[in-house]
């Protein structure tokens, strides 16, 4: 047997390692790390080493599939298509454009989600198009928008090797985005000194020079906090906010409440520890600040992106090599699905959907009449669904039934559509629920592009055959508008061509195309005129809205605190060895086995006084629902807090997981909620959550 | 060339036999044993579609080529194994291993501690020591967490008349047979009773070891003491390397290691955490 | 031409390579280093174009050949739902040309190690091997000092060619080329070769000296496997390091010479009934796969049994093992040679900066004071 192989980009999280795929027999069997890659220079992650697995033959959807009488039944794509055609047309002419939408997948590629969102405003001329960016970093985009006009990474990834202090708030890179995680590692074996803020101590915090464990839900306070004592000690960088920033004064007023004292109290941290933190931070050289879920899934998640953003500008930490406001987007291309715009408000490259002059140029470019009502988030489409008024909808390549919060709220909202239609590799728990499924090619199996977390947009190639009929996303587009009467929108060949007609409609991607993507291991956006290679650092002389905005915002309760019923603290997280709804992942036998006994965290004290042994199985409940798993003893967790991983499907942690949202964009509280825990009696073993074959619970 | 493809074999007799825990008889369904199988060797079962493991023969393989094996239900592959019965059909590799030094019992006083399901490995081994009474006398301490959880209740009826039998639990035994084997080794090893010249032992990792240090602690000598290794196994030919006891396999050097021996290899690396105090049973 | 007797170890002068690996084409399918557009390098299978081969100190790639010979992926046997059946791999010759000493190195010693694996042994009568003597010193790469390289070790390839002179007027070089095994012999009779003489061994092994005083200062190497082998390390030291152990297994995917694997079942025909003796139901296969795949000891449920013990329970117990397996002298009497051939890989692909430099470096430090 010969052995091919295929350079491409790693499809997990949004470091975009470089990966070798080794096929033989089309079946890919072997990655590779590649040594030249900027980013990776020859690392991958345990995710990245078992890609094959996730995306092997086996039990992979290869034919549509239509529930007819309560079971699926194979069907052509013929019919499978001109049913979808013709009920969403139906729907569209009783309920109007509204009732209809797309959630698109940030896990496949740009053209992928450029053609999602081309379908949605041009055939079905609605603006419900979202992606699951809405429940990760929706809020970096809406907050770093309105303090510096862009909402992406500001800096580049190889910045942390040129920093001498890196800050990372609510992540843990070494779990996800391991390989920055390795490199902050690195930094700090170099001399850089290390601080992570976080409720739990993870494994970055366990080699940080300084680990700020602060109770859950209080950023703000630490951080107002933190701008205070520098306020008070003149550490400010006052030659950057003289030139570069606007707001001062309001923010120094505002933040004088938050003395040392009160926010020691909030936060739980001592007072010195938020002095050498205000220091170090502000008198750095190059100070590169990172953050994760624990910044924005939030119901203040927006407003905890502006105080970090107020943070950095008061500093001065931006726009320089080893700087920077680096949000860690978390998936291979939900940059790139933001970069596109699949979210409501806005277009490709983020022109706003309420421009008159936006949708006139689309409108004049598309050749069609476009979206006019304002759309729906994806958690507005789940709410209007419940209530009858959204009948429709597709979604690529998520599993929002296990990664949404409030899992029975969101069953409710799909039970209660006339159509889902749900495009996947394989049979997920949402898939289940579907009354139509369609088999989607994999990222091994097409051309097209991922742009990671610092911007970068890379071409991945093909190596094997889709299995059997599967399709890539944008072709079932393609062919999706052909039946619904208007074949001349999307009629594209190639993936190039989709990238082609994108980047002539955007500002930010106007100088980049295949083969300039090829020659250069890929091109940072913006890249255009004034900066024709790329950018690898935003914002060095000017910010897209001119100054930066320092603006006040206070600390809040959480939606949810402890109450007797109720008396925990309860939080998500990830594990290193597996990836979102495990549909991929879990389909490894290594990752599998690293799979922990007990997927419930809690601390020793917290154990004794329940009087649990490990690995006893409890169950775990909330305001929404309940949960049955294992307990894992841990330090990890300090005594009043709970957490669970979030990645299976056997246990759910979405079913205690608050739908509360940030007001702003609608993000969910996904980071805390208050639970409670009994322990399950001896012999029983938990019962597992995972739905039957068409999507109902097994009793 | 190795054979890593099983035989198949058929179970033909299964029933109950402790908490979680059944006996199995199976029986080669088209091949013979070509080679003498030794006392505490083990053998490989695949069940297609759950894997591969390890498991004891209880009695080695007879003329027709039938053996026993107790077997307890734990993870993924013994689920799967508890859903069959009579008829059903498994792979099946073997034997594999280094056995117990049965050779070295002849005129000898011999002590078996067991805990749990750790009775199955040395089995074979009473069986073998009753049968060809060439030793002068065999002590079994059996240990268990509670009554149910005793296994291979027809073997203990048939030994109790040829040996030594003590058995203690650790939950709802009487007062002189209450609490873990370490504390009745001393009855067992005294000036008065006599110390034995071998000991056998067999259980869950942390209760051997205490077995063995105890013992030491009584007087004997590191090389009179012999247990049972178990690790994780997916080939059984010292391939796949998950069984590694240091630089050793414990499916080729192993199961079967003297006490000084697997201590020297423990030792080899530092980072090595001896177990101390308390254990759980199987 | 040359006659078939007395050919072992004869040498032979050539001063175009194209012409052996075109004759090589004839019984052998070509896998040599290519470097693709961006400048990768990776072992690939050539599908007709002739391309000069890599050489010397920059081109070790980083995936060594080990997946021609102890396949990532394999299926190992089939149950159709009575019997079960071995399946070997299906494997055509291959030439692997210009395979470095230190893979040779690693290769020797998988053969050794699979020596009665059926599945290896299928893939490895098919392979023959063209060794090629490094020229100077690779980034990483610290062979001297684990007797592993630069130039081809005896015994480890069939055919090991050595650049003895560049001919700059017309960019062509004169080639030793000894044959070393009987298969070696075989695949270049038939060929009209130059005699070589002893005067050209000689300048090989000048070339030798000249390439092993190139070599920086190892002695951290030297030193921390003696502190290893005399137990001198604190476990203290194995809990630090591996704190930044991520469990990614890239140092046991990339290292030629490791050997663990996993077996996984791939279920295509079933049908589930109730069980008729328990409250599980009965998986009745009709037709499965068993399938190895490489497996890493760095995973903390590697050795992880069914009841939950685990013997390697902690990171730096599992570190700790897995250069004990490397530099143990333990190892010498079954292999004569250390498990590690000095490539250098694991320190390039590690997140954590635990690679062999990292660590024996360390040690070096630590185990000094």
């Amino acid at each position: 047997m010969s052995r091919t192989q295929v350079n491409s980009i790693c499809p997990f999280c949004g470091v975009g390692c470089g990966i070798a795929l080794v096929a033989s027999d089309n079946n890919i069997i072997a990655v590779q790390p590649l040594s030249k890659h900027p980013i990776s220079q020859g690392k991958l992650c345990a995710k990245g080493w078992n890609t094959p697995f996730g995306i092997s033959l086996h039990g992979r959807l290869t034919q549509p599939l239509m529930k007819v009488d309560g079971r699926f039944k194979v069907v052509s794509w013929h019919h499978a298509l001109s049913h979808i055609a013709k009920s969403l047309k139906q729907f569209i002419k009783e309920s109007g454009p509204q009732s209809v939408g797309l959630i698109s997948s940030a896990r496949a590629t740009n053209e992928d989600n450029y053609a999602a969102q081309k379908f949605a405003r041009a055939v079905l001329k609605t603006n419900n198009i979202d992606h699951c960016a809405r429940i990760c970093h929706s809020p970096t985009v809406a907050g770093l928008k309105k303090t510096l006009g862009s909402g992406a990474m500001t800096n580049s990834i190889d910045d942390v090797g040129k920093a001498d202090v890196i800050l990372v708030i609510g992540a843990d890179p070494t779990e996800n985005h391991a390989i920055i995680g390795g490199q902050i590692m690195k930094a700090k074996l170099r001399g850089a000194k290390l601080i992570v803020v976080d409720p739990r101590q993870t494994r970055l915090a366990k080699v940080a020079d300084l680990h700020l464990q602060l109770k859950i839900g209080t950023n703000i306070a630490l951080l107002n906090g933190l701008l205070n004592i520098i306020f008070d000690h003149g550490w400010q960088n006052d030659n950057f906010i003289t030139r570069r920033c606007e707001g001062y004064d309001a923010l120094k007023a505002h933040v004088a409440d938050y003395t040392v004292e009160k926010v020691s109290e909030i936060t739980g941290i001592k007072g010195a520890d938020l002095v050498k933190t205000a220091k170090l931070y502000s008198q750095a050289n190059a100070a590169f600040l990172a953050y994760g879920m624990g910044i924005t899934q939030f119901v203040g998640g927006t407003n905890n992106v502006i105080a970090v953003s107020n943070l950095a500008l008061v500093c001065g930490q931006i726009g320089r090599e080893g700087t920077g406001i680096n949000p860690l987007r978390g998936q291979n291309n939900v940059q790139g699905a933001c970069d596109m715009g699949c979210l409501p408000n806005v277009y490709p490259d983020y022109q706003s959907a309420n421009d008159i002059q936006v949708t006139s140029k689309f409108s004049h470019a598309w050749q069609t009449e476009v979206a006019r009502l304002p759309g729906l988030t994806s958690l507005g489409m789940s709410h209007q669904a419940r209530h009858g008024n959204f009948r429709g909808l597709l979604i690529f390549g998520e599993d929002p039934v296990v990664t949404d919060p409030d899992r029975n709220k969101v069953a409710q909202s799909m039970r209660a559509m006339d159509l889902l239609v749900v495009i996947e590799l394989s049979m997920t728990e949402t898939a289940k629920m579907a009354d139509i499924v369609l088999p989607a090619a994999s990222f091994a199996e097409k051309q097209g592009t991922f742009t990671n977390c610092e911007r970068r947009v890379q071409l991945i190639h093909k190596a094997v055959t889709p299995p059997g009929d599967a399709k890539i996303d944008w072709q079932i587009l393609s062919e999706l508008a052909n039946k619904m009467g208007v074949p001349e929108l999307m009629n594209w060949q190639t993936s190039e061509q989709v990238f082609d007609e994108m980047c002539q409609l955007t500002d930010s991607f106007s100088g980049m195309s295949y083969p300039r993507l090829k020659q250069n291991n890929g091109l940072q956006w913006p890249c255009n005129r004034e900066f024709p290679d790329g950018s690898r650092c935003l914002h060095s002389t000017t910010f897209p809205i001119g100054r930066g905005k320092l603006i006040p915002v206070d600390y809040v309760l959480t939606d949810e605190i402890p109450n007797a019923n109720y008396p925990y603290w309860f939080t998500t997280m990830r594990l290193h060895f597996h990836y979102g709804c495990g549909s991929m992942t879990r389909k490894s036998p290594l990752l599998e086995r690293e799979t922990p006994i007990g997927l419930l965290f809690i601390h020793p004290q917290d154990a004794l006084d329940l009087g649990l042994k490990n690995h006893q199985g409890v169950s775990v409940s909330s305001r929404r629902g309940c949960v049955e798993t294992r307990i894992e003893i841990s330090n990890q967790v300090s005594p009043g807090l709970l957490s669970m991983p979030y990645h299976f499907k056997e246990a759910p942690s979405n079913f205690l997981t608050n739908d509360a949202m940030d007001p702003i964009t609608e993000m969910p509280e996904l980071k805390v909620c208050a639970v409670n825990i009994i322990a399950l009696p001896e012999n029983q073993p938990p019962r597992s959550s995972v739905l039957n074959d068409v999507g109902s619970c097994n009793d | 060339m190795l054979q890593l493809t099983p035989q198949t074999i058929r179970i033909i007799d299964v029933y109950d036999d402790g908490t979680h825990a059944r006996h199995f008889t199976f029986e080669p369904k088209s091949f013979v044993h070509d080679e003498a199988i030794s006392i505490g060797q083990f053998f490989m079962l695949t069940l297609p579609g759950a894997g591969l493991a390890p498991f004891t023969y209880t009695s080695i393989p007879d003329k027709a080529g039938r053996f026993n094996a107790l077997i307890r239900n734990v993870g993924h592959l013994t689920k799967q194994l508890f859903s069959l019965g009579k008829g059903d059909i498994l792979g099946y590799n073997g034997p594999f291993g280094r056995g117990w030094p049965v050779e070295l019992v002849n005129h000898k006083e011999v002590l078996i501690v067991a805990g749990g399901c750790g009775l199955a490995p040395v089995a074979s081994a009473i069986d073998y020591l009753i049968n060809n009474g060439s030793s002068n006398s065999v002590t079994l301490l059996y240990a268990s967490f509670d009554i149910p959880s005793q296994v291979l209740k027809k073997e203990r009826v048939r030994w109790s008349s040829s040996i030594n039998l003590f058995e203690t639990l650790e939950v709802g035994g009487e007062s002189d047979h209450c609490g873990l084997p370490t504390q009745y080794l001393s009855q067992l090893c005294n000036e008065d009773d006599g110390y034995p010249d071998i000991v056998l032992t067999c259980g869950p990792e942390p209760m051997m070891m205490a077995v063995a240090k105890s013992c030491v602690g009584l007087g004997l000598k590191t090389s009179d003491i012999w247990m049972s290794i178990e690790r994780r196994m997916r080939c059984g030919v010292g391939l796949c390397g998950h069984c590694y006891v240091a630089n050793s396999y414990a499916c080729k050097q192993g199961p079967t290691y003297r006490y000084d021996e697997f201590m020297a290899l423990e030792n080899k690396t530092v980072a090595f955490e001896k177990y101390q105090g308390l254990y759980q049973y199987c | 031409m040359i006659e078939v007797n007395n050919m072992l170890n004869n040498k032979f002068l050539i001063n175009d390579l194209d012409v052996l690996k075109y004759h090589l084409t004839k019984c052998y399918s070509v896998v040599q280093i290519q470097k693709d557009v961006n400048g990768q390098e990776l072992w690939t299978e050539q599908l007709g174009d002739k391309r000069p081969p890599l050489f010397g100190h920059d081109h070790l790639p980083l995936t060594s050949p080990k997946g021609f010979l102890f396949a990532e992926k394999e299926v190992l046997y089939k149950f159709d739902g009575e019997t079960f059946e071995t399946i070997l791999p299906q494997v055509q010759p291959k030439v692997l040309f210009g395979v470095q000493a230190c893979d040779l190195s690693a290769i020797a010693y998988q053969d050794k190690f699979f020596e009665h694996d059926p599945y290896y042994q299928k893939r490895r009568e098919h392979i023959l091997l063209v060794g090629i003597d490094c020229e100077s010193p690779c980034a990483s790469g610290f062979c001297v000092e684990v007797d592993a390289g630069p130039h081809v070790k005896d015994n480890t390839a069939d055919l090991v060619l050595s650049r003895l002179s560049v001919d700059d007027t017309n960019d062509s070089s004169n080639w030793l080329m000894i044959a070393q095994t009987e298969k070696g012999v075989n695949s270049i009779k038939d060929m009209m070769l130059d005699k070589a003489d002893n005067m050209h061994l000689k300048e090989r092994r000048k070339m030798l000296e000249k390439v092993r005083s190139e070599f920086v200062d190892y002695s951290y190497i030297r030193n921390a496997i003696e502190y290893l082998n005399s137990n001198s390390v604190p476990a203290q030291l194995w809990e630090e390091l591996s704190v930044r152990c991520l469990g990614c297994s890239g140092c046991t995917n990339l290292c030629p010479t490791c050997s663990c694997y996993s077996t996984y079942e791939v279920v295509d025909k079933k049908t589930v009934t109730p069980s008729s003796i328990s409250n599980e139901v009965k998986l009745e296969v009709t037709q499965s796969e068993t399938i190895r795949c490489w497996d890493s000891c760095l995973f903390e449920g590697f050795q992880k049994e069914a009841s939950g013990h685990n013997p390697s329970q902690k990171a730096g117990q599992r570190v700790e093992r897995f250069w004990f397996h490397k530099f143990s002298d333990e190892y010498l009497p079954e292999f004569h040679r250390y498990g590690c051939v000095g490539c250098g890989r694991c320190e390039q692909t590690c997140p954590g900066s635990i690679g062999v430099h990292s660590v024996m470096k360390r040690i070096d430090q630590q185990c000094c004071s």
